[in-house]
């Protein structure tokens, strides 16, 4: 079963920071560029990010996170270089286009930091692994219930994608048709979800009985399986970040 | 034993709704696969979310999706975290207006359909407008938003009407899917999650 984290498991330094420093220089670096919102914030923490990125031997994998909105940014080139508000500068003209100065540069400001947001979080992603994020933030104060949900969505998608692939592969063998034109594949859904729907409903009740026998809901205070380790130096690098997002913060009031 | 004065707002957060959220954010996700394999023009990602709504009210429905969105955005795409609030809106419009009795029959559940619609295009535009400018990744809905700011429509309203017309059949025939689905489970699992 496939699961759908796309975390890597390798050895480097990266790897090796825990999952709360992670969460720190995750909001320091998305929070940045909108305070202080110029092309070279952005474009700092793009650099930084993309570094990280390649020490943590994860570079090729963050190609396609990023792929999902190569379309949206050309489009907003395009959109934007054309009918911004402020536009006034031509800068050149294709095929009776005319392009702007300010659009381009407003559709560079705002590519620049999707794309940022994007990088950063795929730090997260690809070096965090979930359970290990999801434990950490439970144990500073998350409800143990909600770190139960979010556990337990990360393994039940695997279990309900391979039961849909179950019920296609059920429902076409009683001669239900999945190809055709747009009303055949429509009617198509209904008996698909209709059987998941139900049995993962079904699911739930065995599903909270099991917790309730385990007293999941007992008003006790909750251990762990794991102890927690903090590589040594972590507490000086989020006192870094933090000191990072302060300096953009008086960078920006002293303008 | 039943409560009879459930209000629109009640929260109950039983171990019964709270496995209903893992199992809702999967049927989101299986929804959003099947629409695909099917090859059809929708999207049909947020079935669980109307449906954690409908059946548990609209807390669980906007816990539902906001869990879905970081799940999401923790270890697929970084984008859909923006994008929670917008989930979490589905899910409590779903819940009340299951509780108001929305769900008698089609027509009313049509009219759900489309107070859905209003509200995640009212909640996603600003989303839009600040990470996109405006846009909103679906090439009609984006073709649409190019033709009305080139006739100079204010921003708001041309990144609004992109929304929209993504949003209104995709939101539509989410929520008669969630509501067909709903009228065709049997009795002995739905009240398990009426009052546990």
């Amino acid at each position: 079963m496939r699961s759908i984290s796309l975390y890597v498991a390798k050895d480097s330094l990266i790897h090796k920071i825990d999952p709360i420093t992670k969460l720190i220089y995750t909001s320091v670096s998305v929070i940045s560029p909108f305070i202080m919102p110029t092309i070279l914030v952005a474009s700092i923490f793009v650099l930084a990010n993309l570094v990280i990125l390649a020490l943590g031997k994860v570079l090729k994998k963050v190609i396609p996170i990023i792929s999902f909105v190569v379309l949206i940014i050309v489009t907003i080139f395009l959109i934007q270089g054309m009918f911004y508000g402020g536009n006034q500068t031509e800068l050149f003209t294709i095929f009776s286009l005319t392009f702007y100065l300010e659009g381009l540069t407003y559709a560079l400001r705002i590519a620049l930091r999707a794309i940022n947001i994007l990088l950063t979080f795929s730090i997260l992603i690809l070096t965090a692994k979930p359970s290990e994020l999801i434990e950490s933030m439970v144990r500073r104060g998350l409800s143990p219930k909600i770190g139960y949900v979010m556990h337990s969505v990360l393994q039940i998608i695997p279990i309900m994608s391979s039961k849909a692939s179950t019920i296609m592969d059920a429902q076409k063998s009683r001669g239900m048709e999945t190809e055709g034109n747009l009303w055949v594949r429509m009617k198509a859904f209904i008996p698909l979800i209709g059987p998941l729907v139900m049995n993962s409903l079904v699911d739930t009740h065995q599903r909270s009985l099991a917790l309730e026998v385990r007293s999941f809901s007992a008003e006790t205070k909750k251990t762990f399986l794991n102890e927690e380790e903090l590589p040594a130096g972590m507490k000086y690098l989020r006192i870094l970040f933090v000191m990072i997002l302060i300096a953009v913060i008086v960078w920006r009031i002293s303008l | 034993m039943i409560n009879k004065n459930k209000g629109l707002w009640s929260f109950n957060f039983s171990t019964m709704a709270l496995v209903l959220i893992p199992v809702s954010i999967g049927i989101n996700y299986v929804g959003k696969l099947f629409a695909q394999t099917l090859k059809l023009p929708l999207w049909l990602d947020s079935i669980g979310t109307i449906l954690a709504g409908i059946l548990a009210g609209p807390w669980v429905g906007a816990i539902s999706g906001a869990i879905n969105n970081i799940i999401y955005g923790l270890t697929v795409s970084p984008v859909s975290f923006a994008y929670g609030i917008t989930s979490v809106a589905i899910g409590i419009v779903a819940g009340l207006m299951a509780r108001m009795g929305f769900l008698k029959n089609t027509k009313r559940a049509f009219i759900m359909g489309l107070a859905i619609v209003g509200v995640a295009t009212v909640v996603s535009t600003p989303i839009n407008i600040y990470f996109w400018g405006g846009q909103t990744g679906n090439i009609w809905g984006d073709a649409l938003f190019g033709f009305l700011r080139s006739q100079n429509w204010p921003v708001w309203l041309a990144s609004g009407l992109d929304e929209f017309v993504v949003d209104l059949p995709d939101k539509i025939a989410t929520t008669l899917i969630a509501f067909g689905i709903y009228k065709g489970l049997p009795e002995r699992i739905t009240v398990l999650f009426d009052e546990s």
